[in-house]
């Protein structure tokens, strides 16, 4: 076998033996694209409208529950598509999050408006899965846990219906999960 | 065990192929790792298929609690059982055959396989324990997200487990030892320095695993009153993503046995392909920290770090193999002629060989399925449209499913020819079957992924088009579920083929002879064109890797494109 198989011990100065001109290449173009993933990310966390980014306080579960029920006792409600369902009372927004339905939701929100989403979870993880309803592509996800509260700013420019289902799985009843907020 | 070679007063033999001294003990422990490795892929597959068909709801098999069940199993199955069972057989192929000694420390072999065993029945125990009805009883899936109670055997098998992982990958390194203590300026066979590089990652994934299950465990049993979500979530992906990175190196060693032992590969560089090792070694755990993009318990900072210098150190690895491989492949057969052209020497190849179909499927699978989808959720913004989605599941059976099961179904017809000395059955089947898998997995895999980032279908979901108590539904998916529902099914078809070829020959294959019956000239050619492998021109591999380059550019642009029509995030 020559001395180049890979199941045998090569010989001599192996380090620096010549390396081929396009593997050398490759080398560059491989180095030059991972640079271009980086400096990417890190210009669009600058000037991107997309950031999954926001201050996170850790609040014990009964405590944001407490959260919870006081921005639902100050919400205003309005009736949409026959449905009653919450007005904020400012830019916040809380969501809670428990087995197997969501606290807080449906809101109704308006358009263009900026709102503070204030995401947390009152017993296991679950997953805010989020979208809009004529759009299905139009979607993110992000992770809710106890213990956590996940305070992001969003804002919407598409009036519309939004559902937000758990994609975490949190037993069961899982995937009965289901509740959604309006934009006007 | 079902051999037909013999070995000689000290206990070796040469394989008539490979020239490899081989010794029976670690032959011994290959057949027996290898052999329960198959019977895990196979139960693995049978599960498979209640989830695909749950998943297509056109046909709806089954209920919510019984899915997430079936899940738990067929995720454990084939995610741990098939891919650690034979990792560790890759192991004492990479070290005591390619480096021609005993297995050292047989009998840890033999405990740490005893123990995974036990591990893997309490595993399952515990997921047929989960019964759903009670609050601390769901089913674990992979993840057995703190605080979402499972049983506790489950907790006490996954221990078991691991730590029996820990001490079969004990005689590998102890076989090293005394390799280098014995030959201390030999440079270890790029093989067996693959095989080394492997077996340190799985040594990290491995222990991290203990030091996230052993206290987790001890939560559910209440000896600790409280585990924090976040801290788990960190902790679990170092065994979590960590095993599935000892299949990627496995696996890229494997490319490197297989293309050379098959195709006639040779190494383009010995610095280049050790230097990706190398950096594995130091970037890719960090990569698991994709895992917390969109999570809230970690900063900005942190998230971006960890998907720069981690994630692209280990990128740059792959990008560096995906060349490296092809190449040594193109440059070998070229040197011993026969490669004319751009891709003559593909044209030339062994096609008809199922170890080397699956090898090269698994290579192109891999990297156009498996690697850019996991760049692109390991894009800290992107991952907000890609986590927990479909598109997830879609992403690891590019790696696993189409990548490493077929580069193992590769290998795994090799141990049955070299080590088990068996001819294949089948006949013609063997042929078809690493491209029947393969094309009807990758097609499943495209659809898991459409479903995921175009629809936001969830992952782990019994249901999408019926949610109970909800008007809304992800009905316009349909199409592309039925597609996937077929594929899927014709996937498993593919794998349960591999599984009765192997069984079958195990049982009733001919004996073989130690000569390879195919005709391939550039296996057998002795020396060929002298000058080195490195001057043979490579540019058929170039070409191969700069489209491969193109597609990852622009589904790249095509996913933030897609995500600069989400609402405003963030500030």
């Amino acid at each position: 076998m020559s001395e180049d198989s890979p199941l045998d011990s090569p010989e001599g100065n192996w380090w620096d033996r010549q390396v081929n001109r396009r593997e050398t290449i490759w080398l560059g173009l491989s180095g030059a694209w991972a640079l271009t993933l980086f400096g990417w990310m890190l210009g669009w966390s600058e000037f991107g409208n997309q950031n999954q980014v926001g201050e996170t306080y850790k609040v014990p579960p009964e405590e944001f529950q407490g959260k919870v029920a006081t921005f639902k006792q100050n919400a205003g409600s309005r009736t949409v598509d026959g449905e009653e369902v919450l007005v904020p009372a400012g830019e916040d927004v809380y969501v809670g999050a428990l087995r197997w339905t969501w606290d807080g939701l449906p809101v109704v929100l308006e358009a263009g408006e900026t709102y503070a989403f204030h995401l947390g979870a009152y017993d296991v993880q679950h997953g805010f899965s989020v979208r809009n309803e004529d759009n299905l592509s139009q979607q993110i996800s992000l992770q809710m846990l106890p213990g956590y509260e996940w305070v992001l700013d969003m804002s919407f420019d598409d009036p519309g219906t939004y559902h937000v289902v758990c994609n975490e799985f949190c037993g069961n009843g899982h995937r009965t999960m289901h509740s959604k907020f309006f934009v006007r | 065990m079902f051999s037909t070679f013999e070995y000689d007063d000290d206990g070796f033999r040469t394989c008539g192929v490979t020239d490899l001294r081989i010794h029976r003990s670690a032959e011994r422990m290959v057949k027996l790792f290898g052999v329960t490795a198959i019977v895990a892929l196979a139960v693995g597959g049978v599960f498979a298929l209640f989830v695909a068909l749950t998943r297509w709801e056109a046909v709806d098999l089954l209920g919510a609690a019984d899915f997430y069940q079936y899940l738990s199993v067929h995720a454990w199955y084939l995610l741990i059982f098939w891919m650690v069972f034979m990792e560790i057989a890759i192991l004492y192929v990479g070290g005591p055959f390619v480096l021609g000694r005993k297995l050292a420390l047989e009998p840890l072999a033999k405990i740490g396989y005893a123990l995974m065993g036990i591990g893997a029945l309490v595993i399952t125990y515990g997921i047929w324990e989960a019964s759903g009805q009670a609050l601390d009883m769901q089913a674990p899936l992979l993840t057995a997200y703190v605080p979402l109670e499972s049983p506790p055997s489950f907790y006490a098998g996954v221990v078991v487990f691991l730590l029996g992982a820990v001490v079969a990958a004990l005689p590998f390194f102890a076989t090293i030892w005394r390799e280098k203590r014995e030959n201390p300026d030999r440079t270890l066979p790029l093989v067996a320095f693959g095989a080394f590089a492997t077996s340190i990652v799985a040594l990290e994934a491995l222990v991290g695993g203990l030091i996230t299950f052993v206290p987790t465990f001890f939560w559910r049993i209440d000896w600790i009153p409280h585990l924090d979500a976040a801290w788990y979530r960190q902790m679990y992906w170092i065994i979590g993503h960590g095993s599935q990175q000892i299949n990627l190196l496995a696996m890229i060693t494997v490319w490197y046995f297989l293309t050379h032992v098959l195709g006639g590969a040779e190494v383009a560089s010995q610095k280049v392909s050790r230097v990706a090792f190398v950096l594995y070694l130091f970037f890719i755990n960090m990569g698991a920290a994709h895992h917390l993009m969109s999570d809230p318990g970690v900063g900005l900072g942190w998230r971006l770090w960890n998907t720069s210098y981690a994630a692209y150190g280990a990128v740059v690895a792959s990008m560096i193999h995906a060349f490296a491989i092809p190449a040594g492949l193109e440059s070998g057969r070229r040197r011993k002629g026969q490669g004319g052209g751009l891709f003559g020497w593909l044209w030339s190849a062994p096609w008809k060989d199922p170890g080397f179909s699956a090898t090269i499927l698994s290579i192109v699978l891999f990297g156009f399925l498996g690697g850019i989808t996991g760049v692109m959720m390991g894009q800290m913004q992107l991952n907000m449209t890609w986590h927990n989605t479909f598109a997830v599941p879609g992403h690891f059976h590019g790696t696993v499913a189409t990548g490493t099961t077929l580069a193992f179904m590769g290998l795994g017809y090799y141990v049955l020819k070299l080590v088990f000395g068996r001819n294949w059955v089948g006949g013609i089947l063997a042929t078809v079957q690493p491209y029947l898998y393969a094309g009807t997995m990758g097609i499943a895999v495209l659809m898991m992924m459409y479903l995921g980032v175009l629809f936001g279908v969830p992952r782990r979901h019994a249901s999408v088009m019926d949610i109970p108590g909800a008007a809304f539904s992800f009905s316009p998916a349909k199409p592309f579920f039925a597609v996937f529902g077929i594929a899927a099914v014709l996937a498993i078809v593919g794998g349960a083929l591999f599984v009765l070829i192997a069984v079958g020959s195990l049982l009733f294959g001919d004996e073989f002879e130690g000569q390879l019956d195919i005709d391939d000239r550039a296996v057998v050619a002795d020396g060929g064109d002298a000058a080195p492998v490195h001057e043979h021109s490579m540019r058929g591999t170039f070409v191969l890797t700069l489209v491969f380059l193109a597609t990852f550019v622009v589904l790249w642009a095509l996913n933030w494109f897609l995500l600069a029509q989400v609402w405003q995030v963030g500030p």
